[in-house]
């Protein structure tokens, strides 16, 4: 049997994969579900929420070539916008919902227009300088607004009866947990959509030249300033979630700083792949978690570095050393790994009716007559 | 008018800072094309190691020196060992090293400086007594004055200390070989190749030249606040990523005029809404946000910045 | 004799690609060797793997001494200079600091030698202080020329002068290659699509296609060649 196996996309063979794959992180899902305690559940939660946002994210970074370092702000935005829709105004929770995902859609769109003239670095420090000021604005506006500093309350979601679930703690924070991964999954097959249809190639067109792509037809201000918006739109969901998941919200839950690690998650997991950002995520959140629950008792760290507060430092450097070790992140370093072994080849391409004929070229004096 | 002219002295100052970082940058993008998001964490850990040398006794002037020595050859090392084999592999490696760098470079002087988390005093370059001014106008009754505009010397200080600098680029620039050699890589790399540069050790240079300067502007700034902690920086960086773009990403002129003017930008909103009907909605981080509204409005009419070059591409 | 360059088997590309598939020229000193090739045949990936900007493999030896393992900023310093396709001049420089910039590899004054190609170049003169971006097209063909000469190379390889030139342009253009070659004695290898008036000029034709060199000789000889003559000279 020689290596690598081919594998035909659309063959039954293929989709057998795919349904497999399903199957198990279905599995997974469900196993939580039945037993999870609450602190994993509400751990699981949280990386879903990182997770989705990273998928947002990567829908600009990966497939449009724009860097966003502002997403703190529409995660917030979405977050605060819930919170305050739900207790100062007294919607319904899931109406709270479509404000925060329009609303931050809209906004997205407002910034995408400009986002048009702005050429990379120059749109990153905008969107550095939104993510900066978002805090600022929202603490003003809730001290203006309710007379208190910087907080604001979550969502304080109960299951609904039909899940039959219970409004205890446990039951709770099931629901919350299958309400991230739900929505997780909806942001995936969004973004998956969006990147196999013909906006989605024509999104990769963009990125790779944009020069090249306008001048074949491709209509950039329309893809990008959509992209932009649907983007933030999916940020702004992630922010309704922790909006249920969190108790409170403070003007600190949503900083530049938490723009960061959107970026550091979706580079560890592999930038324009479609799970990267997920499996990043994930891999983010548990590695940093066990960093700041173990990392300071790690006595054979050399000197200044024992003892202190080093999970930043070590994904700091983590993420500079996937760069040259795994530059498309766990995702592409398991896949071309994957690759010695397994192969999905392309359909053949049916060719049209009539060929035209290669005319042939001969160096000699042959067509002399 | 007095008050407006008190507002500009004062905007001057935390606008030389402004200037010096954004020369920095301006250094690093004219030579690579890159805007260097880690500058500021990296003018962080280098200023407390300054103070960290102050601490054992050296003179702080004399510590400065030193430090930004240390900053040249450390910038040349992170270009050789990190930005141009990331730049190999592709434009946005460099960008995910550079955050990667901002991370790990902040959590690095938490935890080699201990106390810096909570914040540490910093020492002033310049005399910052509640004295040390020069008063413009005003009236004196016998010893005894009131009134006028007044300058802080340690402002004074700063002001020359951006100028100085900024005309020992210019000298740099156009007058030595060096300089010359980085133009060149700046405006046509393969082109500065093919006449004999070695465009890896001007890229090496413009590392640490920007590292050195951008230490200087950390001590400063750090010095007026009279305090050093890990978000120092960071407010600094996006001011001077402002200023930068706002004069061209690609012009050590632009970034001073840029630099000045957004100091004095900010200190004139942060001032004088207080006596308008919306005085509290703004304080120091919305006058950020008007900077970046006018930056925002500059590059929407001139995408390459006020001075900036702007760049023809061949498809 | 030996050649003052010998190329051999030189295989270079990018990336995967490779586009150069055992490439073999010579020039001989106090020559013009000039390269003939169509659009993707290879003529500016020749030029750029002598000069060292890209990976290169094979045998180049510039006197006698091996330069395929060379940096691009030793090669111009052992004495070959390029006039790159499309000019390449630093374009936000001023002329005069263009015309240093050329001398960069050499210590001491090169004001002399400014002034001397003032005189070859007078409108050079005349523009010595407006940025370089600011010239015309043969303008600039004229600095980019003068500033490979004023490293004082042995070897100047120039990569399609005529790119974008008007005819009368050209014609003044390869007088004075001729004129350098004839009177200083400077070696020159050419690179161009249509070119009548390289060949004019020249003491040895290489035709290249498609990554490798299927015809050879002198001018002569060249011109003789019905085949060549059509596809190359147009006549």
């Amino acid at each position: 049997m020689t290596l690598p196996i081919a594998i035909k996309s659309g063959s039954t063979a293929h989709q057998l994969t795919r349904v497999a794959a399903i199957a198990a992180i279905a599995a997974v899902v469900y196993n939580f579900y039945l037993n999870g305690k609450p602190s994993t559940l509400g751990s699981l939660t949280e990386a879903c929420i990182l997770a989705t946002t990273a998928v947002a994210l990567n829908l600009l970074l990966g497939f449009n070539g724009q860097i966003s370092i502002g997403h703190s702000a529409f995660v917030g935005l979405g977050g605060f916008a819930s919170g305050y829709a739900v207790n100062q105004l007294h919607w319904n929770p899931y109406a709270s919902f479509l404000l925060a995902v329009i609303l931050c859609f809209v906004i997205g769109l407002v910034l995408g227009l400009p986002a048009l003239r702005l050429k990379g670095p120059y749109l990153a420090l905008v969107t550095l300088a939104v993510a900066f000021v978002f805090p600022t604005i929202a603490g003003k506006f809730l001290d203006r607004k309710l007379k208190r500093a910087t907080k604001i309350n979550g969502l304080r979601l109960k299951p609904p009866t039909w899940t039959g679930l219970k409004p205890t703690r446990t039951d709770t924070a099931v629901f919350i947990y299958l309400l991230a991964v739900v929505l997780l999954v909806v942001a995936y097959v969004i973004v998956r959509n969006l990147r196999t249809s013909r906006i989605g190639r024509s999104l990769v067109a963009v990125r790779d030249n944009e020069t090249a792509a306008a001048v074949m037809g491709v209509n950039l201000r329309f893809t990008k300033t959509i992209t932009f918006g649907v983007s933030a739109a999916i940020a702004g969901a992630a922010g309704w979630v922790s909006a249920a998941y969190f108790s409170t919200m403070t003007v600190a839950s949503f900083t530049v700083r938490d723009s960061i690690v959107y970026l550091l998650a979706l580079f560890l997991g592999g930038a324009a792949t479609l799970t990267g950002p997920i499996v990043g995520a994930f891999v983010y959140y548990f590695l940093n978690k066990y960093l700041l629950d173990h990392a300071k008792n790690w006595t054979w760290l050399p000197g200044p570095l024992a003892g202190g507060p080093v999970a930043p430092f070590l994904l700091g450097v983590l993420v500079i050393s996937f760069v040259f070790v795994a530059p498309f992140g766990l995702v592409g370093f398991v896949k071309a790994q994957g690759r010695r072994f397994f192969v999905i080849a392309p359909r053949p391409l049916e060719l049209a009716a009539t060929t035209p004929q290669l005319v042939e070229h001969s160096t000699a004096a042959a067509d002399e007559t | 008018m007095t008050d407006f002219l008190q507002y500009v002295i004062n905007g001057l100052a935390k606008g030389s800072v402004y200037s010096l970082l954004a020369l920095g940058l301006v250094v690093i993008y004219r030579g690579t094309g890159h805007l260097n998001f880690a500058q500021g964490e990296m003018a962080l850990f280098a200023t407390f190691g300054t103070l960290w040398m102050y601490s054992q006794g050296l003179q702080l002037w004399a510590a400065l020196i030193i430090t930004a020595l240390l900053s040249f050859l450390g910038g040349g090392v992170i270009e050789f060992g990190l930005m141009r084999p990331a730049g190999k592999k592709s434009p946005l490696a460099v960008v995910v090293v550079a955050i990667g760098l901002f991370q790990g470079l902040n959590a690095l002087s938490g935890l080699v400086y201990k106390g810096s988390a909570d914040g540490l005093h910093f020492p002033s370059l310049f005399p910052n007594g509640t004295n040390d001014f020069y008063r413009i106008g005003g009236t004196c009754k016998g010893s005894v004055c009131t009134g006028g505009v007044v300058w802080r010397y340690q402002d004074i200080g700063t002001l020359v200390t951006v100028l100085v600098l900024t005309a020992l680029l210019f000298l740099l620039f156009q007058k030595t070989k060096v300089g010359l050699a980085m133009r060149m890589v700046a405006n046509n790399p393969d082109s500065a190749k093919l006449v004999g540069v070695s465009t890896n050790r001007i890229l090496m240079m413009s590392w640490g030249l920007s590292s050195a300067v951008g230490v200087v502007g950390g001590t400063v700034f750090a010095g007026i606040t009279a305090n050093i902690n890990l978000f120092l920086m960071f407010q600094v960086f996006l001011l001077a990523s402002a200023a930068a773009t706002l004069g061209g990403l690609d012009s050590p002129g632009g970034a001073v005029i840029g630099g000045l003017s957004l100091g004095v930008v900010e200190s004139l909103v942060e001032n004088y809404p207080k006596h308008w009907w919306f005085g509290d909605y703004i304080g120091q981080s919305t006058a950020i946000a008007v900077a970046f509204v006018i930056i925002l409005a500059v590059l929407l009419v001139k995408p390459s910045g006020l001075f900036g070059s702007s760049r023809v591409e061949r498809v | 004799m030996t050649a003052l360059l010998e190329v051999e088997g030189l295989v270079a590309g990018y990336g995967q690609v490779s586009v150069l598939q055992g490439l073999d020229l010579h020039v001989n000193e106090g020559e013009v060797a000039v390269i003939l090739g169509a659009n993707g045949a290879g003529k500016t990936t020749t030029m750029r793997a002598i000069s060292g900007m890209i990976q290169r493999k094979g045998n180049v030896t510039f006197q006698g001494q091996s330069i395929v393992r060379t940096a691009p900023n030793d090669i111009v310093r052992l004495g070959i200079a390029q006039v790159p396709q499309g000019r390449g001049t630093f374009t936000d420089l001023s002329v005069a600091d263009n015309l240093r910039a050329g001398a960069f590899t050499r210590k001491g004054d090169v004001d002399a030698d400014i002034q001397e190609w003032y005189g070859v170049f007078p409108r050079l003169r005349e523009r010595r202080d407006q940025k370089a971006g600011s010239l015309s097209g043969g303008e600039q063909q004229m600095l980019a020329i003068a500033r490979a000469l004023m490293s004082r190379p042995k070897l100047l390889l120039c990569d399609e002068p005529s790119l974008g030139l008007a005819p009368i342009i050209t014609q003044e253009l390869f007088q004075v290659l001729g004129r350098l070659n004839a009177e200083r004695g400077l070696s020159i290898l050419v690179v161009e699509q249509n070119a009548n008036l390289a060949v004019q000029i020249a003491h040895s034709v290489f035709v290249l296609e498609t990554g490798s060199i299927v015809a050879s000789g002198t001018a002569a000889e060249i011109a003789a060649d019905d085949a060549v003559r059509k596809a190359y000279l147009g006549y």
